[in-house]
């Protein structure tokens, strides 16, 4: 896509007179500053600062206000004192809420403020950022709230998982749901590190095969064109949209007759042919300058050779972003259709089973959740700018 | 004429000659595709296309399969209103899902490319974190709880929107809402990823030509260089998101119940899994895997010659 023809539909803005348009063009390269009404930057920072100390005063007094007004109303409805059950912690809500809702908009305010580069970009307005921001801010804030409440639940008491009204946050942290799980895993008839070795055997192959079976693959798709590649590849792009079910029923006639059922093998090996991998691994692959292996043929290495010299170790990012994808996909892995007897069922589905308890089961199934989801997550957060690197490959040539 | 036939015949003999050739030439990438191709055809290909051969048979893995005919098919449409249920609900849900998802991703992706790096990071992580979380999702049956125990009841109670608790995954108005609202949750996944690291790699002398050339606000400018410079990415991204709008199966399983209340949460892949693996039904169930295969194929095909007109 060339330059003119992306923006063509745009008509030149509109100067008055010739010097204005040079004044213009001069400011984009960069020759003029471009006026803008600058702030004082100390005192808008200590300006800041007060507004926020004072915010939270405020906002310290009032939760203080509503814990003891919460405690009166315990108390009074238990008889340890008169009284009788105020309104007021509603007015309390609605200054909390508001006070919240004013520190909030002021702290984006002010931390785009500080944000925002020396020149600002083109094309952006301050109050449209601002919006942009505040909304985000509030669905990030919905997206990451069923996470963090299911870790503050794994840390509630029975008591407090049941109270009404129910809080987000627990009052008394207690580790007793962690606990009783592990009581729980120690009394079931199949130890608990089995379930562990299991998954860990399960993720350790699969991911190992996965990553070397599927980069020789993306070797040759990418850097060499046979006949039928390209076609292959094509077949393999449709197949990321199948998921485990669709392919589920005839899978398991398939393995049955290979007597791979309940085999720690009819999981790990579809997931040595798992597309996404090969996907992202080729694409990525297509990266490397051709020149690499050109030089390396006629200095007289063989493919082999190429590949494993050469190749896998300028593929660093593409691999580890293809060992966590394999690594999440077989750690949530339950398997409940191809494993049965209760010695190689996987962490996850055992875990499901306790899940599945019912409401007495409650805590232990926030702790479970927690325990699922803690791996895949922290694998992330560590590993997430090699994955984006290999990530902006990802994109589906025509 | 007959010279003419004898001519493209020796044409494509030759052609194909030379593709055994070139072939025979290239052989050690055979040698290096085949693990991977082996499995992937035992594995991908094989299956579907034993799941298409079977869907013409009764079959229920004790006996063999016996030839039926179109029967499959015709008692799906014809017979099994609870298969038009699960269409239905599986249309909706894809439908809302789908584009509400990706278009969402992309935007989430495109607001936080501007920040800095290390608040972009936080912001990568808190909104692909439930796509990865396991099964996470299982924390909402206790927001969405029936009695006045569930956080959105007693949320709703008390400040008086409604007089008594709602049955959010019992009752079948609220079923699909709830469902769809996980999905919604859920769905900042592999695409998400593709876009955040796309727009990083969008050129920037793009966007000052296009300055020059008289873009005014930052919609033109998503319009006219954003997306055609992200279309690759936005075609991988369709395909994650097809995928996932189309194979909803765990949430309405975890959440709703199996079989659902009046089978209000019930979709074509659950109704698969009932007849697969429940009723063992094999034939049945391979109908119903076909029908969303070729479905899941044709959207895809839909989707991209949508996606081809984008800013051009």
């Amino acid at each position: 896509m060339s330059k003119k023809n992306a923006v063509r539909h745009i008509e030149q803005p509109k100067f008055k007179t010739r010097a204005e348009q040079l004044h213009f063009q001069a400011a984009l390269r960069g020759e003029i500053e471009e006026e803008q009404p600058q702030l004082n930057v100390r005192k808008f920072l200590i300006g800041a600062l007060a507004i926020f100390v004072i915010l939270g005063i405020a906002l310290g007094f009032t939760c203080y206000q509503i814990d003891k007004i919460g405690r009166m109303n315990e108390q009074i409805e238990q008889g340890l004192i008169e009284g009788t059950v105020g309104d007021e912690i509603s007015i309390y809500m609605a200054v909390r809420v508001g006070i919240i809702a004013v520190a909030v908009l002021f702290g984006l305010y002010v931390l785009i403020k500080l944000c925002k580069p020396k020149r600002r970009k083109p094309n952006r307005s301050f109050w449209g950022d601002l919006c942009i921001y505040l909304v985000m801010g509030v669905i990030a804030v919905a997206m990451v709230f069923p996470l963090v409440f299911s870790v503050a639940s794994s840390l509630k008491p029975l008591d407090e998982l049941f109270r009404f009204p129910p809080r987000v946050f627990p009052q008394h942290v207690t580790l007793d749901n962690y606990s009783d799980l592990i009581v729980v895993l120690g009394q079931s008839w199949v130890p608990f590190s089995r379930y562990l070795v299991n998954t860990v055997f399960i993720t350790l192959i699969g991911t190992f095969g996965h990553v070397v079976i599927a980069s020789m693959a993306a070797f040759v798709l990418a850097k060499y064109d046979f006949p039928g590649g390209r076609l292959f590849f094509n077949v393999v792009v449709t197949a990321l949209m199948f998921s485990g079910y669709v392919t589920g029923i005839p899978n398991y006639v398939i393995m049955s007759k290979m007597k791979m059922i309940d085999t720690y093998w009819a999981v790990i090996l579809p997931a040595f042919a798992a597309p996404i991998g090969l996907f992202l691994m080729k694409q990525f692959m297509e990266g490397l300058p051709d020149a690499l292996i050109e030089a390396a043929q006629i200095d007289g290495a063989s493919q082999g050779r190429i590949f494993w010299t050469i190749v896998m170790p300028n593929v660093k990012p593409a691999w580890l972003t293809i060992i966590i994808f394999s690594v999440q996909n077989l750690w949530n892995t339950n398997a409940s259709t191809v494993i049965y007897s209760e010695s190689k069922k996987t962490l996850v589905y055992a875990l499901q089973q306790i899940q599945a308890g019912g409401i007495a089961r409650t805590g232990m199934a926030a702790a479970v959740t927690v325990i699922v989801m803690l791996v895949p997550i922290s694998i992330f957060i560590l590993s997430q700018s090699q994955i984006l690197e290999t990530m902006a490959s990802s994109g589906l040539k025509e | 004429m007959k010279s003419f036939f004898g001519r493209y015949l020796t044409m494509k003999r030759e052609k194909i000659k030379y593709g055994f050739h070139r072939a025979w030439k290239m052989r050690t990438c055979y040698l290096f595709l085949l693990p991977y191709a082996a499995l992937f055809i035992t594995f991908f290909i094989l299956p579907i296309a034993t799941s298409i051969y079977y869907s013409f048979t009764y079959y229920n893995i004790l006996e063999a399969p016996r030839f039926v005919g179109l029967q499959n098919y015709i008692n799906l449409i014809l017979q099994d209103e609870v298969f038009l249920t699960s269409v239905k609900n599986t249309f909706v849900i894809a439908v809302i899902t789908g584009p509400v998802g990706y278009i969402l991703s992309f935007l989430f992706a495109w607001f936080i490319n501007e920040l800095p790096r290390w608040l972009r990071t936080i912001a990568v992580v808190v909104f692909y974190a439930p796509s990865i979380a396991g099964n996470a999702f299982y924390i909402f049956s206790i927001i969405f709880r029936a009695d006045a125990y569930g956080y959105l009841n007693s949320f709703l109670l008390q400040f008086g929107l409604i007089d008594a608790p709602l049955q959010w995954l019992l009752d079948p108005k609220y079923i699909l809402g709830v469902v769809i609202v996980v999905i919604l949750w859920m769905s900042m996944g592999t695409g998400f990823l593709s876009f955040v690291a796309g727009l990083q790699g969008v050129d920037r002398s793009m966007y000052e030509a296009g300055y020059v050339d008289g873009i005014r606000n930052r919609w033109q400018e998503l319009y006219y260089i954003t997306l055609p410079s992200m279309k690759p990415m936005l075609l991988f991204g369709a395909v994650m998101s097809i995928t996932t709008a189309f194979n909803v199966c765990d949430v309405p399983r975890a959440l709703a119940g199996y079989p659902s209340t009046d089978y209000a949460a019930r979709t074509i892949v659950t109704h698969l899994f009932d007849y697969g693996f429940s009723r063992f039904e094999m034939g049945y169930a391979s109908a119903i895997a076909t029908v969303l295969f070729l479905v899941m194929i044709l959207c895809n095909k839909v989707i991209q010659s949508v996606l081809r007109k984008v800013g051009t």
